[in-house]
């Protein structure tokens, strides 16, 4: 029951926020939406026991990633390119012709109908009890990265580095 | 599954009553337990923050020789809700070419993330609203919301003060939550845990078994923290956010009335949490200095008392620290963190490392004194 | 109401939306955040089926190396846009169409 309460917020929450992202024109407000997003998708972990990549997400999306996102917008001006394009709503003549818009439609059905028959599917297959105890995953997860993962962690430590040292030297000034 | 405070409610006769009138298991009950507590909690807390601004100014009258507030109340002591009551009464002003929906979420969210650390903050044994198995990480985490807090009321008063302070601010809380994350990492590794439960009883017991005293790296990873956690504050003399000689007063210019009460009370009640956590991680938390039974209610009480002194002792500390050193330069400030804090606090979590693997995990006082 | 199916459903619409901001925006921050979006729904889909379908925790660990290269990614890609902002003085993303200079 109270996982099903949080299961809700969550996911109102994440789908709601992610339509604001992609509709609101002020990208200040969509960085916003974003965080909500990423927020809900962290209660979304919580309801599946996953405590600490629910935690790992809040701290590296609202302390880091979101913030970098805010810094970049106000670096860069903040300015919306106030065209048709951005607004999906009356994006019509923008974007396409009959044409384009025919194949899209036509993927996009056969995408649906592939998603219905896998999901229904699948319905049947999460026959996992959900009685609420979660145990700790973060032992667990402690031991399988330097364990079964240890090379793809050591990677992942070599990407940071690479990403802070690149990072530093991309946008440094150059004297020209 | 975590304990929280309904479970630890659970094992007293009166819940035994309390579940005859709602019924077993009843989720009604453990919401209402649940809002109590979390409402009592915030509103300590708040009064907490509140006579924190009388704290302050008081502390600061006392160390420049002057009286301070003394009129309303006893020495002065209703002096914070006269100023709540005053800040209700004002006028909310908001500057016409401001982000609406981002001036009005920013103080809000300030609020939003120092309460939500006091779901995790470890009161007592049993008060603690959950304890969560990743709680330290959780409270990391959450109260970087405060960040962004800071960084949107700068940005949506559309005023150059607020943005640069907001700018400053966003760039020094993110700045520092670096080392004070390594440090409270280095007490994990002593742990084991990311539980403030067991982080806490583990320190069971004299004095000498408080981390702090574990090892000589621990006693430095404490310094780094305090001093990490006092800039990630805003507090003095890392308060460039709202330098008031350069900045007016930095990302809450422009606000007025309660909002601005907003951001002056979560950055008080902040404080207030950075020195439980402090207390809790490294000076033994709500621990009594000899073995008593928890079963018995009204030590919960005294468990609370001591940690609240704790962290009240710390508080004092950091109101001492703002009316004794200058502030900082904005270079200064980054290259304290960059160049010092966050390469003493790498050393700090390798030397535990050594340490644990050395010493086979004892303390300082446990290899001198034997066992 | 807690099954696979509504996990995948709600990881779908998070996709579709990143795209959708990934194509309909022009602002490179803006793709950006559609970016993040899509590799969140991936992240969900992966922890969702360790729960309901492996049962167990080699989803969160993938979910972990997911959020660790998107803020890799967002650090890295933050800096290029900031710096083709020095460049060209704008993010519009029709106007990246030199390699160099």
């Amino acid at each position: 029951m109270f996982l099903n309460t949080l299961f809700v917020m969550s996911a109102l929450l994440t789908v709601v926020s992610a339509v604001l992202v992609l509709t609101t024109k002020n990208i200040m407000h969509s960085c916003v939406f974003l965080l909500g997003s990423l927020i809900g998708i962290a209660g979304l972990y919580a309801t599946l026991g996953a405590d600490f990549v629910a935690a790992t997400q809040v701290m590296v999306y609202v302390g880091g990633v979101v913030i970098l996102m805010l810094f970049a917008v106000m670096l860069t001006g903040g300015k919306d390119f106030v065209s048709k394009a951005q607004n999906l709503m009356g994006l019509a003549p923008t974007m396409g012709n009959a044409w384009t818009y025919g194949v899209s439609a036509l993927v996009g059905l056969v995408f649906l109908f592939t998603n219905i028959q896998l999901l229904t599917r699948l319905g049947t297959m999460s026959k996992l009890k959900n009685d609420g105890a979660f145990e700790s995953t973060v032992n667990k997860i402690g031991h399988l990265l330097v364990k079964d993962h240890i090379l793809s962690f050591e990677i992942s430590s070599v990407l940071l580095l690479g990403a802070l040292v690149g990072a530093a030297i991309i946008a440094r000034p150059r004297k020209q | 599954m975590n304990q929280t405070v309904v479970s630890f409610l659970a094992q007293y006769e009166f819940f035994d009553f309390l579940t005859k009138i709602f019924g077993e298991n009843s989720l009604l009950l453990t919401t209402l337990i649940f809002l109590i507590f979390s409402v009592a909690f915030v509103a300590v807390a708040a009064t907490i923050g509140g006579l924190g601004t009388y704290a302050e100014r008081k502390i600061s009258a006392d160390i420049q020789m002057r009286m301070g507030p003394n009129r309303v109340g006893p020495y002065g002591l209703l002096q914070f809700l006269a100023d709540g009551v005053k800040m209700m009464m004002k006028e909310d002003i908001m500057p016409r070419t401001a982000d609406k929906f981002l001036f009005y979420l920013a103080p809000l969210l300030c609020l939003l993330g120092v309460f939500a650390t006091l779901a995790v903050l470890p009161v007592s044994s049993g008060f603690t609203l959950t304890d969560l198995n990743v709680g330290v990480f959780y409270l990391i985490a959450i109260s970087s919301l405060v960040g962004l807090g800071v960084f949107l009321g700068g940005y949506a008063s559309n005023s150059k003060w607020s943005m640069l302070g907001g700018m400053r601010g966003a760039s020094q809380i993110i700045s520092y939550e670096i080392p004070v994350t390594l440090s409270v990492l280095a007490i994990t590794l002593l742990s084991g845990s990311m539980s403030f439960g067991k982080i806490t009883d583990l320190q069971a017991g004299f004095i000498t078994n408080w981390f702090v005293f574990h090892n000589p790296f621990a006693f430095l990873a404490f310094i780094v923290y305090f001093v990490g956690a006092m800039a990630e504050t805003n507090r003095a003399p890392f308060d460039l956010p709202e330098a008031e000689s350069e900045l007016v007063s930095g990302y809450h210019t422009e606000y007025t009335g309660m909002r601005f009460g907003f951001f002056a009370l979560a950055e008080y009640i902040e404080v207030f949490v950075v020195s439980a956590v402090a207390a809790a991680l490294f000076l033994g938390g709500y621990n009594l200095p000899f073995h008593i039974s928890i079963d018995f209610l009204p030590i919960q009480f005294v468990q609370l008392s001591i940690l609240v002194g704790k962290a009240l002792m710390l508080y004092y500390v950091v109101i001492w620290a703002r009316w004794t050193f200058p502030r900082l330069r904005v270079d200064h400030l980054m290259s304290v963190c960059w160049k010092y804090l966050t390469p003493i606090a790498i050393f700090n979590l390798v030397g535990c490392a050594v340490w644990m693997v050395a010493f086979n995990g004892q303390s300082l006082a446990q290899l001198i004194f034997g066992h | 109401m807690i099954s696979l199916a509504s996990y995948l459903i709600i990881s779908m619409i998070l996709f579709v939306i990143g795209l959708m901001v990934m194509i309909a925006r022009k602002n490179i921050v803006a793709i950006l955040l559609g970016i993040e979006l899509v590799l969140n729904a991936a992240a969900l889909n992966f922890v969702a089926y360790s729960k309901f379908v492996t049962n167990n925790l080699d989803g969160h660990i993938f979910a972990l190396f997911i959020i660790v290269v998107a803020a890799a990614e967002a650090a890295v890609g933050l800096a290029i846009v900031i710096r083709f902002f020095q460049l060209k003085e704008t993010i519009h993303v029709d106007e990246a169409t030199q390699l160099r200079n």
